[in-house]
């Protein structure tokens, strides 16, 4: 019985080494067989397609787009499955169980995901079939790769910018400036006689759908990280800058009748959408929103406009940019098809049909130049604001980071903290924000 | 065969073959401790100190162990779960208790009394989750719609750091039923004639239940508090659930939810271990944080073993 | 139901002396009022969540986003939609596989071990109870990351047979109340049947067994409930993108989120998912009832 516990460590030393020596990863890109002319004798497969549209008239849009994919393969079948969120992708890779292809609608993961080999390298087949990446734009450039790995292309863009319920808006035009902002919340504001809100201007919580941080920076130029890649959140004086409006404003509100409100709203992504129903005036969204509204049967009625948020008063030339990111697309580590998976992936990322397609049905941003150029682009003065937003010099996006996940999260933490009052020392939080990113950073080898 | 015989068997031949016997009868138990208990355990401890995604393993030393230790929301979501044991726990056992008392007072439809206090216990966690962050919602909630009827304003329940966690455990006092049950069969199982007797020499309802009630439910009562303590520790899903759908944040596709809302005050240490490990995929601090919860579970295990122990004895 | 252990022996009142028979009569019907107010009005607090959640999954979608509580139209077509909407028959099947199979397999595995650690005498008996008694403590989360890798590792993740397999290796739960019950049993019992010549098969299988049936029901109606409720389990293995091999629980989760609904098809797929457990109370009443009993006696 002595020898027990040895025979036990032994044991588990076999199994760890086992365990641990990484799976084989199925096939991968890149062996040395060109596509193009010969691709189409790639042999019969069915593709898994994993993407994050969940509203009808968005699935049915990628859906068509896929079926362009199939005129051009017949033999490929696509079987696509919708509503796919990112930590579910990331899951099912880790797992063993990826996808062929995987679209996520946030750019958050892609550091993660390229360092770490979630997601195959595309390098050598983007090299081998000839793709001339410079069609791209910068910005869309350097959201899918991350220290020389291009794990995934853009599919689409995003652009965000702000709506206005032209029937709420009393007459006045969209406000420029953080402090018209602020002036006309207040006036278009309506509450009943217990002060409880009926009509909110402009919703500031950044709990409030679409309001995160990394959306809301560009309007004061904030600043999320230094060259060196550590936190700049507590020393660029912008957030603070940012925030202590923000925080003006929901104190005007009132913090407890503003979540009162916030939690009796509809779903974001359903018919019952504040925006769409007249519950508030202005909103802080994506371009996607003038698809939504479109094809909403009773919103699409809605008389409203767009245009570029309002900006920091100090900063004048901000205005006209925003904050741009997009869908991303790539292939997982572990798929079954890899070389059918890129197939799918360059149609959808660089067809200029494809593009204008999806495009036009989802009003999402075509990233190619191409695409952009596109006379059958559908020329919508609404959908234009974004085209020019997401053209702006100063627009930016949020810089890959491999914690950024993370990062977003513990800034978002603190700033619900902060919105609440519990806050007393904002240079002292955002110092501790910084710290919590650097540490984790560190851990994470970065 | 049923009528006993008393030759004893001939012992040693059979003493001497029932240690394999067992050990035949037991093996694939012992298989199954192996695999996945002890191996884990160890694996645990080895994994602690490596950097680790699935994909890539890296001995990184003590770094695990030193962010954990400075990592706030460690001590954050190890907190809420010390509350949940020391007020959800006994919360529920009480109330239990307590409708376990008036049931046996009922006289007139204690069969549907019993029932209807029974039924919500079987209502699917998940469900019975969703329902009531839902009824508890401050704007559209009727719970909130009631108070208000009668003058009060109730609080924003599952969106406030300081009500969540007693909302939570008003869920848990609501599907207490199974203990219930537990408590009332013990209650009746009471000889009646102690009572008589204690009746006789004048003592009042007090003092009877102190001094025959409590003490012939104690081991009843032991065993439900070891149950209830379990639970308390790998208390998950109905935090997570209620931070989800309270939230509502997960509601944008493409969104990350982190578990917690409001405020982390809905994070549990198993949440917190199963985001790390399985969201973040850094398998080496969700192994520290494995660890602390092995020894949170061990400590309160020897705690109430001993407790256990000295009330076996007491008796 | 019809013990009481309240009321007073009629000989108390006579012993103090000052109180009539007509003050106890008094007494007695107050107590009977107090007792049943407090008994209604809690009856009325367990039952308002479910009357509640009723009303409003029979509301417009529109109309449960309003403080308003009673429907202004009733529409019953609402629990048609969930299983429009949603692959509710799906997960329905799959958690009654995963219920179905974890509890056979947990009773062909764990009554063996049971009536080892109940009958048989040897060295180590104690330790191995003692070990069963800290796995039962520990909460499943402390070895999730080795247990996971070596499902990863097998291939089975994105599936529910994480979940089902282990067991065919013993649930400690269920073999510590199971152990719980068989000490019980009189050895006299099976010290009858060996000396009628009976394997230690043949005398589990002919003597415990039969004896032993309250417990085995308890246990595996307490197998079968934990997993139907199990949503941690699903949530760490089934195939985040796929569906079709979610739980009941999973599914129920992320309803809202996924389907873009409002409140009232949440509500009426909350309905949907309680409805049956329920159902099978009202026939199994008497089981449910004893098996909840014995695991808290036994324990």
């Amino acid at each position: 019985m002595r020898f027990i516990p040895l025979a036990v460590a032994g044991l588990s030393a076999l199994v760890l080494t086992a365990c641990t020596t990484g799976k084989e990863a199925g096939p991968s890109l890149g062996a040395p067989k060109p596509s193009g002319a010969s691709s189409q004798a790639l042999p019969p497969a069915t593709l898994e397609l994993w993407h994050g549209f969940s509203t009808d008239a968005e699935v049915k849009a990628f859906e068509d787009a896929i079926a362009g994919f199939n005129k051009k393969f017949p033999q490929i079948k696509v079987n696509a499955k919708k509503g796919i969120q990112d930590d579910q992708i990331t899951a099912a890779i880790r797992g063993g169980k990826a996808p062929d292809v995987a679209a996520s609608f946030t750019t958050d993961n892609v550091a993660q995901w390229c360092s770490s080999g979630a997601f195959q390298d595309l390098t050598p087949v983007i090299k081998s079939d000839g793709i001339d990446l410079t069609v791209l734009p910068a910005a869309s450039r350097s959201y899918t790769e991350f220290q020389g790995k291009r794990c995934m292309m853009p599919l689409l863009a995003d652009a965000y910018g702000m709506f206005y319920n032209k029937a709420l808006m009393k007459g006045e035009q969209p406000p420029k400036t953080l402090s018209e902002l602020t002036e006309l919340t207040k006036k278009l504001t309506v509450r009943d006689a217990d002060g409880n809100i009926k009509v909110a201007g402009f919703m500031p919580s950044t709990q409030y759908y679409e309001n995160s941080p990394s959306h809301l920076g560009p309007m004061t130029g904030a600043k999320w990280y230094n060259e060196d890649g550590t936190s700049a959140i507590g020393s660029d004086p912008a957030w603070k800058e940012l925030l202590t409006w923000q925080k003006d404003l929901v104190d005007w509100f009132g913090y407890e009748k503003l979540e009162k409100f916030r939690k009796s709203l509809g779903d974001e992504w359903g018919a019952e959408h504040p925006f769409f129903e007249g519950k508030v005036a202005m909103v802080l969204d994506g371009e996607w929103r003038t698809a939504m509204i479109a094809n909403d049967p009773e919103a699409k009625s809605l008389d409203y406009g767009t245009a570029p948020l309002p900006v920091s008063d100090t900063k004048p030339d901000l205005f006209g940019s925003g904050f741009t990111a997009g869908s991303v697309i790539g292939v997982p580590r572990g798929a079954k098809n890899p070389q059918h998976a890129w197939e799918l992936v360059k149609h959808l990322t660089t067809d200029t049909e494809s593009l204008v397609t999806l495009s036009n049905a989802l009003r999402n941003v075509p990233t190619t130049k191409a695409a952009a150029e596109s006379p059958n682009l559908s020329d919508d003065e609404k959908f234009k604001t974004f085209l020019d937003i997401f053209s702006h010099p100063k627009t930016s996006t949020l810089p890959a980071n491999i914690n950024s996940v993370f990062n977003q999260d513990v800034f978002s933490t603190f700033l619900i903290q902060w919105e609440k009052g519990a806050v007393k020392d904002l240079d002292a939080g955002l110092k501790d924000v910084d710290k919590r990113i650097n540490d984790k950073m560190k851990l994470s080898g970065g | 065969m049923a009528s006993p015989v008393h030759a004893a068997p001939k012992p040693s031949r059979w003493r001497r073959s029932e240690g394999l016997r067992a050990l035949v009868w037991m093996s694939p138990f012992l298989v199954g401790l192996m695999v996945f208990l002890i191996y884990p355990l160890i694996a645990t401890v080895y994994y602690s100190f490596h950097r680790y995604d699935l994909f890539t393993l890296e001995f990184i030393g003590l770094d695990n162990y030193a962010y954990v230790l400075k990592d706030e929301r460690v001590w954050q979501s190890a907190t809420n779960t010390l509350w949940l044991v020391v007020f959800m726990v006994p919360a529920q056992l009480l109330f239990a208790l307590g409708l376990a008392l008036l049931l046996t007072k009922i006289k007139t439809g204690a069969a549907i009394f019993r029932t209807i206090f029974f039924l919500p216990s079987l209502i699917p966690l998940v469900a019975g989750t969703v329902a009531f962050v839902f009824l508890l919602n401050p704007g559209t909630g009727a719970v909130n719609q009631v108070l208000a009827a009668v003058g009060i304003t109730g609080p924003d329940w599952f969106g406030d750091p300081a009500w969540s966690k007693p909302s939570l455990t008003m869920l848990a006092m609501w599907g207490v039923g199974n203990t219930m049950m537990i408590f009332l069969a013990a209650l009746l199982d009471v000889p009646k004639h102690l009572y008589e007797a204690a009746s006789i020499d004048g003592a009042g309802a007090f003092r009877q239940f102190r001094s025959i009630t409590l003490p012939m439910i104690s081991p009843v009562l032991m065993f439900s508090t070891i149950t209830g303590v379990i639970y308390a520790l790998q208390y998950f899903t109905q935090a997570m659930i209620a931070s989800r759908v309270a939230s509502g944040s997960t509601d944008s596709a493409g969104s990350v939810f982190t578990p917690g809302y409001p405020d982390g005050s809905l994070l549990t240490l198993p949440q917190h271990l199963f985001q790390s490990g399985f969201r973040d995929w850094s398998m080496g601090m969700a192994s520290v944080h494995a660890l602390m919860l092995f020894v949170a579970a061990m400590v309160f295990t020897l705690i109430l073993l001993r407790q256990f122990r000295f009330a076996e004895e007491a008796r | 139901m019809s013990t009481t252990i309240t009321a007073p022996p009629a000989t108390a009142p006579a012993r103090r002396g000052g109180t009539s028979p007509r003050d106890s009569r008094r007494r007695k019907t107050l107590m009977w009022i107090a007792t049943h107010s407090i008994a209604i009005a809690l009856a009325i607090m367990f039952i308002a969540p479910i009357f509640f959640v009723a009303l409003t999954s029979l509301m417009t979608d529109d109309q449960a986003l309003t403080s308003e509580l009673w429907p202004q139209s009733w529409h019953f077509e609402n629990f048609a939609d969930v299983f429009a909407k949603s692959k509710l028959l799906q997960w329905t099947l799959n958690t009654f596989i995963y219920a179905g199979l974890a509890t056979l397999f947990m009773l062909l595995s764990s009554v063996p071990v049971a009536y080892a650690l109940a009958r048989f005498r040897f060295r180590g008996r104690k330790a191995t109870l003692l070990l069963v008694i800290t796995w039962m403590m520990l909460p499943p989360q402390v070895v999730a990351v080795p247990v996971f890798i070596i499902w990863a590792r097998f291939d089975l993740t994105g599936s529910l047979w994480p979940l089902i397999l282990p067991l065919l290796l013993g649930d400690v739960y269920s073999i510590f109340l199971l152990r719980q019950f068989l000490v019980t049993i009189p050895r006299d019992y099976t010290d009858a049947a060996k000396v009628d010549g009976c394997s230690d098969f043949k005398t589990l299988i002919r003597v415990i067994l039969p004896m032993a049936r309250p417990a085995i029901a308890a246990v595996a109606l307490f197998s079968f409930f934990y997993c139907w409720n199990d949503y941690y389990g699903p949530l760490m293995y089934t195939d985040p993108g796929d569906q079709g091999t979610w739980t009941l629980s999973l599914g129920l989760a992320t309803f809202k989120a996924f389907h873009s609904v409002a409140w009232n098809l949440t509500m009426a797929a909350t309905l949907l998912v309680t409805a049956p457990v329920i159902v099978v109370f009202f026939f199994a009443q008497r089981v449910f009832i004893e098996g909840v009993t014995l695991t808290g006696v036994k324990g």
